[in-house]
C-alpha cells in the first residue's frame, strides 16, 4: 500500500470542539496528515488520544485570552484554525418557542465563539503572513428549518457572512478563510438532537430524521454523512493544494441543497 | 501522492493543455489510467496520457470515442468535462453574432451534454461514477466585454450539472461543478494579448482590468492550473464520497457574494 503523504507535516492546528463527532474526525484527519493537533473543549476526551488538549469554554469571552496565551506559549501561532464548536439546545416547535436566552445562547456558541477566537489568533497569523481558517457551518445556514432548529440556521447564516467578510479582509495577508457546510452527519450529537426533536413532536427517531430530510427537500445520496467525509474536505481546504481557495462555502451535503 | 485512483479509468476532455492537462497529470499521479481527448495530438511533447482524437462539438463523435475507450481500456469511472472556451471577439454584446452564440453554447454546454449522455449508461450500470463539469466563475459573475456568451453558456452548464446530479446521485453517480476564476494558462495569456491588441493597452493593464471587471481578486493573483487540478483530484477521489450537486468556486475570493 502506498504511503500516505504527510502533507501537513510541520504544521500546527487548533480544532475547537475537537473531542467528539465532526471535531474529533477533523482532529484525527489533520493528525494523520502530519499536523500537530491541539484540541480545545470544556472537558478532555474520555478516549485515549494523541491530540494535545487545552480546556476552555468558548462561550466565555474571558476564556479566549487565556486559551490563546496557552496555545501560543506551548505550540506557537497555529498554521491552521478549525472553528468547529457549535450546536443548539434551543427548543423545537417554531419561532414562538424561542426565548431571548435561547437566541443569545445560539449567538454565543455558533457565532461569537468563532469571532472571538479568530480575533485573537488571526492577528497572529497576520504577523506570520500565513494561515488557514475554516468555519464549520451547516447546510441549515442556506436551507433554514423553522420547525426543528430555527435559531441555529439563522446563526449559521450569520457565520457564513462573517467568514466571507473576514476572508476578503485577510486575503492580502496570506490567510485563507473558508466555510464548510455539512448536511446531516451521523454523530452522537445528531442522535441526541433527533431524540429530543422526536420527543417534542411525538414521533420515533426514524420518523423525526425522515421529517427533517423531507424538510430539506430530500437527500439525493439517501444517507447521512460520516464525520470522516466532512473531515476530508477540511483537511483538503487547509492543505497547500487548496492555495487558491478562499472566501468559499464548500457544501458537503450529499446533494441536498436544491438550487444551482 | 496517495494512489487512491488506482484501477480507475478517467477521461479528460481537452486534456492536452492548460487546466485539462494539469488535471490529467494529477489524476495519473493518483494512479488512474487517463485518456485525454482533444482535436489535435499535442505533437512531439512527451504525452504521458493515452490520447484519443475527437472533436466533441461534432454530434456523433462522442459515441465513437466512448466505444473506442471502452474496448481498449474498459468502462469509464471518472469523466472530467474540461473542454470549453470561446472564440468570440471583444467589444460587448453588440458584436456577438448568432454564430458566436451558437459556437459558445456548443463548446461549453452541448459538448458536455453529449459526452455525459454517451457515458452515463455505463456509470449507471456500474452504480458508480464521477462526472466533473469544469465551468467558470463567469457563470455566476458574468463579464460582458468579450465573454458575454461564454458566461451564459457556463451559467447554463451550472444549472445542467445540478439537474444531472439530482437525477443520478441516487444511482451512485456524483456530479460536481468546478468554477475557476482567472487561471494562468497559455490560452489566458493569448486572450490577454488579444485584449491588449484590441485596446492598445499593455498586458499588465488589461490583466488588471480583467481582474477589476470581476471585482478584484482578494488573493491578488491568477490561479495556477495545478491548483484547479488539486481540487478536481480531491473531488474524484473516495475522500469526496458525500460531495455531489455542488458548484465549488475556486477564484481567490473574487466572487463577492455569499
Amino acid at each position: 500500500m502506498e504511503k500516505i503523504t504527510k502533507e501537513l507535516l510541520g504544521k500546527t492546528a487548533m480544532v475547537t470542539g475537537g473531542t467528539k463527532g465532526i471535531g474529533k474526525a477533523i482532529a484525527d484527519k489533520l493528525a494523520a496528515s502530519g499536523a500537530t493537533v491541539v484540541v480545545t473543549a470544556r472537558k478532555p476526551s474520555e478516549e485515549k488520544t494523541e491530540h494535545h488538549f487545552i480546556a476552555a469554554d468558548l462561550t466565555d469571552s474571558g476564556a479566549i485570552a487565556e486559551l490563546t496565551e496557552k496555545l501560543i506559549d506551548r505550540y506557537g501561532t497555529p498554521d491552521i484554525l478549525i472553528n468547529n464548536v457549535g450546536g443548539t439546545s434551543s427548543p423545537a416547535g417554531g419561532f414562538q418557542m424561542l426565548s431571548d436566552e435561547d437566541w443569545n445562547r445560539d449567538i454565543e456558541l455558533n457565532l461569537l465563539a468563532s469571532i472571538r477566537l479568530d480575533k485573537a489568533i488571526v492577528s497572529k497569523m497576520v504577523e506570520k503572513k500565513s494561515g488557514a481558517v475554516v468555519h464549520i457551518s451547516s447546510l441549515n445556514g442556506k436551507i433554514p428549518l423553522y420547525q426543528s432548529n430555527f435559531s441555529y440556521g439563522v446563526m449559521k447564516s450569520a457565520l457564513n457572512a462573517y467568514s466571507k467578510t473576514l476572508a476578503n479582509e485577510v486575503a492580502k495577508h496570506g490567510i485563507r478563510v473558508n466555510t464548510v457546510s455539512p448536511g446531516m452527519v451521523r454523530t452522537t450529537a445528531m442522535e441526541s438532537f433527533l431524540e429530543s426533536y422526536a420527543q417534542s413532536i411525538g414521533k420515533t427517531v426514524a420518523e423525526a430524521a425522515q421529517q427533517i430530510m423531507d424538510g430539506l427537500g430530500g437527500v439525493p445520496m439517501n444517507r447521512l454523512a460520516e464525520p470522516e467525509e466532512i473531515a476530508n474536505m477540511v483537511a483538503f481546504l487547509v492543505s497547500d493544494g487548496a492555495g487558491y481557495i478562499t472566501g468559499a462555502n464548500m457544501l458537503v451535503d450529499g446533494g441536498t441543497y436544491p438550487a444551482v | 501522492m496517495e494512489k487512491e485512483l488506482t484501477g480507475k479509468i478517467a477521461l479528460v476532455t481537452g486534456g492536452t493543455k492548460g487546466i485539462g492537462k494539469a488535471i490529467a497529470d494529477r489524476l495519473s499521479e493518483a494512479g488512474a489510467v487517463v485518456i485525454v481527448a482533444a482535436r489535435n495530438h499535442p505533437g512531439d511533447e512527451n504525452l504521458k496520457h493515452h490520447f484519443i482524437s475527437a472533436d466533441i462539438t461534432v454530434s456523433g463523435e462522442t459515441d465513437n470515442i466512448v466505444g473506442v475507450i471502452n474496448k481498449k481500456y474498459g468502462a469509464i469511472d471518472i469523466l472530467v468535462n474540461n473542454m470549453g472556451g470561446s472564440n468570440s471577439p471583444s467589444g460587448g454584446f453588440g458584436v456577438l453574432t448568432d454564430e458566436h452564440w451558437d459556437s459558445d453554447l456548443q463548446l461549453n454546454l452541448q459538448s458536455a451534454v453529449r459526452i455525459d449522455r454517451a457515458i452515463l449508461p455505463q456509470m449507471v450500470a456500474k452504480k458508480n461514477g464521477v462526472i466533473i463539469h469544469i465551468s467558470s466563475v463567469t457563470g455566476t459573475l458574468p463579464v460582458y466585454e468579450s465573454l458575454g456568451a461564454y458566461a451564459v453558456a457556463k451559467a447554463a452548464l451550472n444549472n445542467y450539472s445540478k439537474s444531472l446530479s439530482k437525477e443520478f446521485s441516487r444511482k451512485g453517480i456524483r456530479v460536481v461543478t468546478v468554477s475557476p476564476g482567472m487561471v494562468k494558462t497559455d490560452t489566458m495569456d493569448a486572450y490577454l494579448q488579444s485584449l491588449a491588441d484590441t485596446s492598445g493597452l499593455g498586458i499588465e493593464e488589461v490583466t488588471q482590468n480583467l481582474m477589476s471587471s470581476l471585482g478584484g481578486i482578494p488573493i491578488g493573483r491568477m490561479a495556477l492550473p495545478e491548483e484547479i487540478a488539486e481540487l478536481v483530484g480531491f473531488l474524484v477521489s473516495p475522500k469526496a464520497s458525500y460531495i455531489t450537486g455542488v458548484n465549488y468556486i475556486i477564484d481567490g475570493g473574487a466572487n463577492p457574494s455569499l
